[in-house]
């Protein structure tokens, strides 16, 4: 929830300041209600205080009114008189003028006279006599007494005539004026109850509404207070606070003043502060959320700049502003966030260099090549391009050594960038001693003539080390859009040039799709090819190798079919050479090895004992461990390498002679012998021929074929046959396909022969049955060569050859 | 209440000695109150218990002066007239409740016309009715023979001839109702002294 830093300290802010807010909310909240009922307590006791002042003001006022009556001449006169009637009258007038309820006169000898108005119970009579004692102590007398059922105010003043003659007694109710009164001085509601002699309480006099009082009469009724005591009741749904004290009570009933102060109302101005506390509050904590946040902004803010401009960074652009505010840990973070990125894009300039681009020439490499290439070809512009490789390289290198070789890179490319007019840029060395050249915008034509520019600039021997090095090469040209589509096919097509122009040693050569064809569904096999052999489609056959002069089966050569489960059945010429391309023809080859031991196993068993002819690549002699894995073939098999003729061609060896020869010695060493196939038409020296431990020639099925029509060829058979035999080899024919063939190469001294004559190449499996009857035909025909001609022979074994 | 004043009287030690004259006594008497100080504006007075008293007195005044009754304590015998010469710049409103004599001397400056005629014994309490602290005491009694006591609370009273008296002492710091304090002698031919204790100043004369 708070994974944002800004979220984070704007809720630690808020979060510590709302705990505050609440504390001192919940303090405040308690101290009002504890000041609010301590007020209350006080205002009580002011209250009581004033209740008093009032009572004694009221008693000061009243008693100076009694005795202003107690001095009046009239009265005093009435007094005198002596006749009750005029006396009791004269009480009632005169207290009448002040508002007094009673009027008693007292006399020296404590005899009462009261006002014709009212009678006065025992209680009263007894009350009024003690104040009558205390006034003729001290003059006068104020107090309280419970008379007519209420608590009245009782004033007594002396009568003077001038000296003491009896006391005016005069009672004022404490009733509701006085009751509003008190409310009106000191804000409480005031109420004079008296407790009957059965307990229960009547209020008097109240400023309280009848509910209310009657709600406090229960109360009372259930407290059995009377003495000065504090009493909170609820009333009408208000807690009220009071203070019951005491105004008179007599043997029966008990007189007393409540003063009450409504709490909720004593504490409203503390809510009202409370409401605007709590609004200061919020808008408090509103306030320090917007500060916070801004605060917050002023962090995260810079962070975050900070954080898109890695983002920015991660993409690969290094040149955005890096943000500088937010004080001096956020700026240092900036500065460090500068020196991360120059470092980082020196480092990427350096990958870069070293992932787009030659480190021995500088040139661009083959990655940067086709990058460019996309390019050009995305923006739609027609372009060509060259593809070169340098004749005999290897050999230098070999020859002269790696850094010699290196030296000699680099001049190529320099001459590439004197000489074919091209941008720098645009020039690459795409690995090993392969150049390419992006030609844009221009025609074939003009590809042409930076092709020949090049190859002429290489016809000028490079002189390194006082070592002139005359460098030849090849130079595939194919061009956007008439040659391919996209970057990889024209790349693969201006590759299938330069190893046309190679292999034709016609040094510039432009795409021709004719002669990509076979090789394009010679790759479309590879991947079938591969299966082939887990699926064992590929079929071993054989082709019967004859002593010329005999006619025995002295051998076989192994030739692999591959029976394709959509395509049938697919000839070596179809599939050998891309598998010679790949490098796959090492797994066809030991294949090849495995069949054969195993066949050779197989005829043994039946007796026979042919030598097989197994052909093995250029590839396979550039192995170093194909002696081993031959010998352990040999070994699974139980059978010697003697049984085995390794058949390879001149080309092959001429790849790489020196490594051939290791290869071939190793092979010999086994017991295998060796056979030079398809002599005649590479371009082998005889004296590194002569070095091989070869044992047989194979003269190649060309020159057979036409020997009969062609006297040249027949003289490069005998030739051959002669050299041959004067090297101490055998001699092979191949394509031995007339009788009349066979009877020249016989004459001429030929070894031995195969060819569709004597039998096509047959299922590898039917080699032995095909053998025997050739062995009981060859005996027939030779016991029957004396008297049969040379023609049924042949007839016979043309039906043999068409058999199989 | 009335009791205990008596027991106070009774209580007063009275002796009596004889001087050396002849024919008229002269009754000294020193009056105290209840703590022993000397008490003034007592009135003393003897009623002879023998023979019918004389009227000797006929006039006197109490005069108003400085809003104060002069003197405050006056004794006269019954048949008295007293005039209430008013010496003050204010006027004043003489009057008495007293059952003894009630009278109204309404506003007046100087001295009104008619003097007030007491002819019957007993206390009579005179005020004014506009200045209320002014009080005079008037004993009005049935003898000739009286005197008021000076401040060191003596009284002499003279030309008492030979007989049974009925010696009494009043004072108006007494309650109200209370009786004067009394006592009987026998005037001889000579003079005689006597002290007459009131009940006023001790911790009972209060009642």
């Amino acid at each position: 929830m708070f994974k944002s830093l800004e979220r984070r300290i704007v809720a630690l802010l808020l979060i510590v300041l709302l705990l505050v807010q609440v504390a001192s909310f919940f303090v405040i909240q308690n101290a009002i209600s504890r000041n609010g009922r301590a007020v209350i307590a006080d205002e009580l006791v002011v209250g009581e205080r004033v209740f008093k002042r009032l009572l004694k003001q009221n008693a000061e006022m009243l008693t100076q009114g009694a005795q202003l009556l107690a001095k009046d001449y009239g009265f005093l006169s009435a007094i005198a008189s002596n006749d009750d009637e005029t006396i009791t009258s004269a009480l009632t007038n005169h207290g009448a003028r002040i508002g007094a309820s009673f009027t008693v006169m007292v006399g020296t000898d404590r005899t009462l006279r009261i006002d014709s108005a009212h009678a006065l119970s025992e209680d009263g009579r007894r009350r009024i006599l003690q104040l009558v004692d205390t006034a003729e102590k001290e003059g006068s007398a104020v107090g309280t007494g419970i008379l007519d059922n209420g608590p009245f105010q009782i004033v007594v003043v002396p009568v003077k005539a001038p000296v003491v003659v009896g006391w005016v007694v005069m009672a004022f109710p404490l009733d509701q004026r006085l009751a509003a009164d008190m409310l009106a001085l000191s804000s409480l509601e005031t109420s004079f109850l008296v407790r009957s002699a059965q307990g229960s309480w009547a209020a008097s006099a109240t400023t309280l509404a009848p509910d209310a009082i009657e709600s406090m009469r229960a109360a009372l009724n259930a407290q059995h207070a009377a003495q000065r005591t504090a009493i909170d009741i609820s009333m009408g749904g208000n807690q009220y606070a009071g203070l019951l004290s005491e105004l008179a009570s007599d043997d029966r009933r008990t007189a007393v003043v409540v003063l009450q102060r409504s709490v909720s109302a004593a504490i409203a101005p503390y809510r009202a502060l409370q409401m605007t506390l709590l609004i200061l509050t919020a808008v408090g904590i509103l306030i320090a959320a917007l500060v916070s946040i801004v605060t917050a902004r002023r962090i995260t803010g810079p962070l975050r700049e900070l954080t898109s401009t890695a983002r920015r960074l991660g993409g690969g652009d290094y040149d955005g502003p890096i943000p500088t505010g937010g004080g001096e840990e956020i700026a240092e973070l900036s500065n460090a966030f500068g020196v991360m990125r120059s470092g980082i894009a020196k480092r990427e300039a350096e990958i870069h260099k070293l992932a787009y681009w030659d480190s021995l020439t500088d040139l661009p490499n083959r990655a940067q090549f086709a990058h460019r290439l996309r390019q050009t070809i995305d923006s739609a512009r027609t372009c060509h391009i060259l593809m070169m490789d340098l004749d005999r390289f290897k050999n230098v290198n070999d020859v002269l050594g790696q850094s010699f070789g290196d030296a000699l890179l680099r001049s190529v490319a320099q001459r590439l960038l004197t000489h074919s007019g091209a941008d720098a840029v645009n020039i690459a060395r795409l690995g090993g001693d392969e150049f390419a050249i992006l030609l844009v915008d221009g025609t074939l034509a003009d590809a042409q003539e930076v092709a020949l520019n090049v190859l002429k600039s290489l016809e000028i021997p490079i002189v390194l080390d006082d070592q002139a090095v005359d460098l030849g090469a090849g130079i595939g040209i194919a061009g956007y859009p008439q040659h391919g589509g996209d970057a990889e096919s024209l790349l693969s097509r201006v590759e299938v040039a330069m190893h046309v122009a190679k292999r034709s040693g016609n040094q510039a050569t432009v795409y021709d799709a004719a002669t990509d064809e076979s090789s394009q569904q010679s790759l479309s096999l590879l991947s079938d090819l591969r299966r082939a052999v887990d699926r064992n489609e590929l079929k071993l056959y054989v082709q019967p190798k004859l002593s010329l002069g005999k006619g025995d089966v002295t051998g076989l050569e192994a030739l692999v079919r591959w029976v394709h489960p959509e395509r049938g059945m697919i000839f070596p010429d179809q599939f050998i050479p891309f598998s010679e391309q790949t490098g796959f023809i090492r797994v066809i080859t030991l294949w090849m090895l495995d069949r054969a031991a195993a066949l050779c196993s197989t005829l043994a068993l039946e007796g026979m004992y042919p030598k097989i002819s197994v052909n093995i690549s250029a590839r396979d002699l550039m192995d170093q461990d194909l002696p081993a894995k031959f010998s352990e073939i040999l070994f699974r098999h139980k059978v010697c390498a003697a049984s085995f003729c390794l058949e390879i061609t001149e080309s092959a060896i001429m790849d790489d002679p020196v490594r051939a020869q290791n290869t071939l010695e190793s092979l010999h060493a086994l017991g295998a012998e060796l056979s030079i196939d398809d002599f005649g038409t590479g371009y082998s020296s005889l004296a590194y021929l002569k070095q091989l431990p070869v044992d047989e020639l194979k003269i190649d099925k060309s020159f057979v074929m036409n020997m009969e029509h062609d006297a040249n060829d027949a003289k490069i058979v005998r030739s051959t046959v002669d050299l041959g035999h004067n090297l101490g080899l055998r001699v092979v024919a191949e394509g031995i396909e007339t009788e009349q063939a066979w009877a020249l190469l016989s004459q001429m001294g030929c070894d031995s022969g195969q060819g569709y004559l004597m039998s096509r190449p047959i299922p590898a499996n039917e080699f032995g049955a095909w053998s025997r009857r050739w062995t009981l035909n060859n005996t027939t025909r030779q016991l029957a060569s004396s008297h049969v001609s040379a023609a049924d022979g042949l007839s016979f074994a043309i039906e043999m050859g068409e058999d199989a | 209440m009335k009791t205990c004043l008596l027991s106070c009287a009774i209580s007063a030690a009275i002796l009596v000695t004889h001087p050396s004259a002849v024919g008229a006594a002269t009754l000294s008497v020193q009056v105290t109150d209840a703590t022993g100080k000397p008490l003034q504006d007592a009135a003393v007075y003897a009623e002879p218990l023998s023979s019918p008293a004389f009227v000797r007195t006929k006039e006197t005044e109490i005069e108003q002066k400085s809003r104060k009754f002069m003197p405050v304590m006056t004794i006269v015998q019954t048949g008295t007239e007293i005039s209430f010469p008013n010496n003050d710049t204010v006027r004043h409103h003489v009057y008495s409740f007293s059952p003894a004599r009630p009278f109204e001397l309404k506003l007046y400056s100087g001295t009104p016309g008619t003097p007030i005629l007491f002819d019957k014994p007993g206390t009579v309490v005179i005020g004014c009715n506009i200045h209320d602290q002014m009080v005079a005491y008037i004993r009005v009694v049935n003898t000739p023979h009286f005197g008021k006591s000076d401040q060191a609370g003596k009284v002499r009273i003279t030309d008492l001839g030979p007989g049974k008296y009925r010696l009494k002492a009043w004072h108006y710091q007494l309650p109200p109702a209370a009786s004067p304090v009394e006592t009987d002698i026998t005037i001889t031919k000579n003079d005689m002294t006597a002290d007459l204790v009131l009940g006023i100043g001790s911790a009972g004369s209060g009642h």
